[in-house]
């Protein structure tokens, strides 16, 4: 077990601006046999924390835990005072009221609808003009304007990400959880997108979860690395620390 | 007059394949996204149309809706008539002889909508309904197609449901196939020919309105 812990210096945190803590277990059975078992304790300041691990770590287990798609069978998930869940004191909140945003590998943008619907489609309680407004709004600033009226079926792979990302950000969450979304492009078109979002959240300081395979992702993104295997965390603290440790230990130093 | 059935069995197939449209949605609903373990058992009795003789089916609908059953009494205590050998009757009966055609298509559609976007609507804080009636059911088109043209076409060449629910009276329970089965018994075989090619092309124009959907020749979401 690495510990690696260096003092976050947080840059003028916004009041919403609070750290996720979770510890949790989750069990997979087949049967009576225990098949996974998915069971840690992390802390997500503000800013950007990679997720790594190899296929089967829990990683996927872990965002939807968070986010409320699955209940994990014991455990608490807050953002700063706020429990989603609590399992002593049976807090479940449903997805519905957990301001998480989620972008998933698929990115499961609405294939029936446009661009500007599928963002503005959390706005519902928002008057017509407002919500049209928002959307527009988070659109541009993910350089995603010029598509708004068509459907995801007919933009590109990069477009589709950034509607995807103006879409779970719209809403206002407190939390950003991403599972991927920008595995399927290339080097140049991913920096793009990472560095508009690292805009976006510069004034915002939402703690976001980035799941990566990729260590040259891990080293150049994230403020914090958290690398799980077969669910549990091996190692929690500054990426750089970590992939040394790592490749000294594997003896795969790049 | 064998124009009066061919109109009276439209007119029913209409009505039944209306109102199975709006009963099936909720039940379908239930069965693809509920959490009742035995909803199993739900989805055998649906189906038992599929599997039952059309007399079997119509002979207990027949009990059901006599005079002395607390349906039959009922519907004459509300309506002042019986609802064996009327009209009313056959849209019942053929409510639930048609159901598992209107109810199959929409579960396997619904059930087939990825399960990320419906979580990507809880997400941004959408409803369950609400996500049903603007993310699973507008994708789910093809299923409502299929359920309609189905229960239609299915509805429009009921035989023995009808024979035994019905009886055979003239503008109020003769359907077109009665007609057909009456006509060939009066050697009218050209009578029978007619009404039996009219069913013939309206059920293939059915299966083909179902197949293009379903095969995405049109889709109001083209997505290419």
């Amino acid at each position: 077990m690495v510990a690696v812990d260096r003092p976050l210096t947080p840059p003028l945190l916004r009041a919403e601006s609070a750290p996720l803590t979770a510890h949790l277990r989750k069990e997979f059975r087949d049967g009576r046999a225990l098949t996974f078992a998915l069971d840690v304790a992390v802390e997500v300041p503000p800013g950007f924390t990679i997720l790594s691990g190899p296929s089967g770590a829990g990683k996927s287990t872990l965002l939807d835990c968070l986010a409320g798609l699955t209940s994990p069978g014991a455990g608490r998930i807050a953002v700063g005072e706020r429990v989603l869940f609590d399992s002593s004191a049976h807090v479940n909140l449903a997805p519905q009221k957990r301001r998480v945003a989620y972008v998933f590998q698929s990115l499961a943008l609405f294939p029936h609808l446009t661009v500007e619907e599928n963002v503005a489609y959390g706005l519902g309680h928002l008057p017509l003009a407002e919500r049209r407004a928002r959307a527009r709004g988070v659109l541009d600033s993910f350089r995603a304007g010029h598509v708004l009226a068509r459907r995801p079926g007919e933009i590109s792979g990069g477009e589709r990400q950034r509607a995807a990302l103006a879409r779970s950000l719209v809403t206002d969450p407190q939390i950003l959880l991403l599972d991927e979304p920008l595995s399927a492009l290339d080097e140049e078109l991913r920096a793009g997108i990472v560095e508009d979002l690292r805009r976006w959240n510069a004034a915002r300081q939402l703690p976001v979860v980035y799941v990566t395979h990729s260590r040259e992702e891990a080293r150049s993104l994230g403020e914090r690395l958290i690398a799980l295997d077969a669910g549990s965390v091996v190692a929690q603290g500054a990426p750089q620390d970590i992939l040394a440790r790592i490749s000294a230990r594997d003896g795969m130093g790049r | 007059m064998s124009f009066e059935s061919l109109l009276l069995s439209l007119r029913l197939a209409a009505i039944v394949s209306l109102l199975l449209l709006a009963i099936a949605l909720l039940l379908a609903a239930w069965l693809a996204f509920g959490r009742w373990r035995g909803r199993f058992l739900v989805e055998a009795f649906v189906a038992l149309p599929l599997v039952l003789p059309p007399t079997v089916l119509g002979f207990y609908l027949l009990v059901a809706m006599g005079p002395r059953s607390p349906l039959g009494r009922l519907w004459s205590g509300l309506f002042g008539r019986g609802l064996a050998f009327s009209f009313e009757g056959l849209v019942v009966a053929s409510l639930l002889y048609s159901l598992p055609f209107a109810v199959q298509p929409l579960v396997s559609s619904f059930r087939n909508v990825d399960p990320r976007l419906v979580q990507a609507s809880a997400l941004l804080g959408v409803s369950r309904s609400r996500t049903f009636f603007r993310i699973v059911l507008p994708l789910s088109f093809p299923g409502l197609v299929t359920a309609f043209v189905l229960s239609f076409a299915h509805t429009l060449g009921e035989f023995g449901v009808v024979l035994m629910v019905g009886g055979n009276l003239p503008g109020i329970t003769r359907t077109v196939s009665i007609a057909i089965y009456d006509s060939v018994e009066a050697m009218d075989y050209s009578g029978a020919g007619r009404l039996a090619l009219v069913l013939l092309l309206i059920s293939f124009s059915a299966l083909s309105i179902v197949y293009a959907v379903n095969r995405r020749v049109w889709s109001p979401w083209t997505a290419r």
